[in-house]
């Protein structure tokens, strides 16, 4: 019985738990948006920090990224190709590599990459800020951090996700056009039926709303994380695991989400 | 210590510089975000204090490249920008530990452009440092 | 915080313009591939049935798609009008004597074809209406399935332990048996050897006086004469007998036939839905069925056979 009990409050706690870390997170997510709104957010400082946020984020990552997505989409393209052409169905062989690829597959990697790499920076290094008290001095200095800290780091999040899911796709699309018709414009008459038909608004829009999301999702998610972090040094990798494990989530909610809402 | 209020700008061991920052960028955060100075502007305050404590050298230094007087000075620095009434050094032993400190102290305080009372808060057993 | 003196700026500038022109560049070549800087051309179609299309359905020449439905509607007559549109440029496919039929294959989407026999013919132009001929494999074998399966009814309902062939094949049985009994083909034909006893009695009694006739008088030929006449008269006995086994083949006959209509039609919803995984496993259990009532009739005409032997190859043949 007392096992029971207190399982039950153990449920109870963790339900407890994410309703505030969700909480916490769409209220900043509130403020920061607010601050979109003021105008003096929009001067010279804050996109010098955004520029350097993008270069950080995609700008010098760029040629790995795109060696990365190379590899992805010729190793998927070549699969569709082949099992299609076994089955007998070549002519359905572009569609699904462009829905594969670059609707869902790409964008998601995207997300993972910069997760990986600029999501768990972020997150360390708010939380080191939080522990080294340097928030503190700034609020002592009446310098509020939203605005050159983490707005900054969402924008850039969102800019960097979109342009390179968009900068992969785009690769995607090439070389599967290459790989099906070869070094020919034989096919282009095809190709652009092909994704005239795929790429109407709703997808188009709801691609690009995906991959903002997503930028989203690997900059804030890391950002609250951070600032959540007891003042203890040696809470840092429990505050980095904690924020890498919810941008997973909600990475994986979202791609389920415009699944379901474009085939269901 | 932190109960001290709004009007009184503080230099101590607790409040650090922002550690990705040059120095000069820690000081000129302050026009730039709290009075909405553009971003060249704001720097020239920044770089004008700093030389005004004679540390202009140390701009471009970011808080780990920095020797602690260094660390003292943009500190000092940035807690001069706020331009607040009283400005108070809490305990200097524990921030400039390579230099005696209290001369240094005295030297900034003594730098021509500067004004306005400087309050030191020590430990008793390092009153001997202060002549009075 | 000099922007000259920012080192990121220059890369990130040149990553911002590259991703946006590349961008641009695709989102300018979508609004080409979707037409938005071409005029539309516009086609009614005229259909009894609106079913399986759908805003979005595919008009196809030749295997390429050069346009879609884009609504669907009822004219005032009930009927219903599809509207097509497509690019200006796949306009000069359209002619005059085109057709156009609505395909529902089993694998695949709908689709609506355009055949344009002849393409030096007069343009369609825009804005014109058509016909819409529907050629719906997939509504086909749902009626081809009803129609195997009534003409099984059928051929169970003749092969039953109850049914007409039994009873007939029955009938058949017992008037061979009787006919290699004692008294042969008149007692099969009488129905019990007594009936045949008499009419050989009779036979013989008539025999015995034309014998005795014979021996007694000059006319007797004539009168065995009648007596051959009765017997082998086209309104005879003997014939009488051959047209009811005559009538028993026919029905045989019949029973085969329909069975080989089964098998053809079988073969053919086979072959339709060759493709099709879950429709296989019901005309397989059918396809069984099929051939279990094939072997029984094949056992009866053999056995008939046997008994009465037909100048005939009885094997029904299965695909």
């Amino acid at each position: 019985m007392r096992f029971l009990e207190a399982s039950i409050e153990s449920l109870g706690a963790k339900i407890t738990g994410w309703f505030a870390v969700g909480y916490g997170t769409f209220a900043f997510l509130g403020r920061a948006l607010l601050l979109l709104l003021d105008r003096t957010t929009w001067n010279r400082a804050t996109f010098d920090v955004v520029v350097k946020q993008v270069y950080f984020t995609a700008v010098q990552i760029l040629h790995v990224f795109l060696g990365y997505a190379l590899i992805i989409s010729w190793l998927i393209v070549t699969i569709i190709l082949s099992t299609a052409r076994e089955f007998g169905l070549t002519e359905f062989a572009m569609e699904m590599t462009i829905r594969v690829l670059v609707l869902e597959l790409l964008p998601f990697l995207t997300a993972l990459f910069v997760a990986l790499r600029s999501g768990s920076a972020i997150n360390t290094e708010i939380a080191l800020m939080r522990v080294n008290n340097e928030l503190d001095a700034l609020a002592h200095c009446k310098v509020p951090p939203m605005q050159f800290e983490f707005l900054p780091r969402l924008i850039g999040g969102v800019v960097s996700v979109v342009a390179l899911a968009s900068l992969a796709g785009l690769l995607a699309l090439l070389l599967a056009y290459l790989s099906i018709y070869g070094l020919s414009m034989a096919g282009f008459e095809a190709f652009t039926r092909t994704v005239a038909r795929i790429f109407d608004f709703r997808i188009v829009a709801g691609l690009a709303v995906k991959c903002a999301l997503f930028g989203l999702a690997v900059t804030l998610i890391p950002v609250t994380a951070g600032l959540e972090t007891p003042k203890k040094l040696f809470m840092v990798p429990v505050s980095v695991l904690r924020g890498m494990m919810r941008v997973f989530f909600a990475i994986v909610a979202i791609e389920v989400l415009s699944l379901a809402l474009k085939y269901i | 210590m932190t109960a001290l209020g709004d009007d009184v700008a503080r230099v101590a061991p607790d409040l650090p510089l922002r550690a990705n920052l040059s120095a000069l960028d820690n000081i000129a955060l302050i026009p730039l975000y709290q009075r909405h100075y553009d971003a060249a502007d704001s720097a020239r305050q920044a770089l004008a204090m700093l030389d005004a404590l004679g540390h202009a050298t140390i701009a471009p230094l970011r808080d780990p490249d920095m020797t602690p007087a260094q660390r003292f000075v943009t500190q000092l620095a940035r807690a001069l920008m706020l331009r607040r009434p009283r400005l108070v050094i809490d305990r200097p032993g524990a921030m400039l530990y390579d230099v005696p400190y209290p001369d240094f102290i005295r030297r900034l305080a003594a730098q021509p452009a500067m004004s306005g009372t400087w309050d030191i808060y020590d430990f008793s057993w390092n009153q001997v440092l202060y002549p009075r | 915080m000099n922007a000259t003196s920012n080192p990121f700026h220059f890369k990130v500038g040149l990553f911002a313009a590259g991703t946006l022109l590349l961008v641009g560049v695709f989102l300018v070549y979508l609004l080409h591939a979707r037409g938005v800087f071409e005029p539309t051309y516009r086609l009614n179609l005229a259909a009894t049935s609106a079913d399986g299309v759908a805003p979005g359905v595919p008009l196809v020449f030749s295997g390429i798609e050069i346009g879609s439905v884009a609504s669907l509607g009822l004219n005032d007559d009930g009927g219903i009008v599809i509207r097509i549109e497509l690019l200006q440029r796949n306009a000069k496919w359209l002619r005059q004597t085109s057709s156009f039929t609505l395909d529902k294959p089993l694998v695949g989407g709908a689709k609506i074809r355009v055949d344009s026999p002849d393409l030096k013919a007069e343009p369609l132009p825009d804005g014109s209406t058509m016909l819409l001929v529907t050629s719906d494999v997939s509504k086909e074998i749902p009626a081809l399935v009803e129609r195997v399966k009534a003409i099984l009814a059928n051929v169970e309902h003749l092969t039953r332990q109850d049914g007409e062939i039994n009873a007939t094949l029955a009938n058949v049985k017992t008037v061979t048996d009787r006919m290699t009994g004692d008294y042969g083909v008149l007692e099969g034909i009488l129905g019990s050897p007594e009936k045949a006893r008499a009419v050989t009695d009779s036979l013989e009694k008539t025999r015995a006086l034309v014998a005795k006739l014979d021996s007694l008088a000059l006319r007797m030929d004539g009168m065995a004469a009648k007596t051959d006449s009765w017997l082998f008269d086209p309104n005879g006995v003997a014939e009488h007998t051959r047209e009811s086994l005559v009538q028993v083949r026919h029905m045989l006959d019949d029973a085969q036939s329909s069975l080989k209509k089964a098998d053809a039609l079988m073969a053919n919803a086979v072959d339709i839905s060759a493709n099709v995984k879950d429709g296989t496993q019901d005309i397989a259990k059918l396809r069984a069925e099929i051939d279990d009532a094939v072997r029984k009739a094949n056992a009866l005409v053999n056995e008939i056979n046997k008994k009465w032997p037909f100048a005939r190859d009885p094997e029904v043949k299965l695909p």
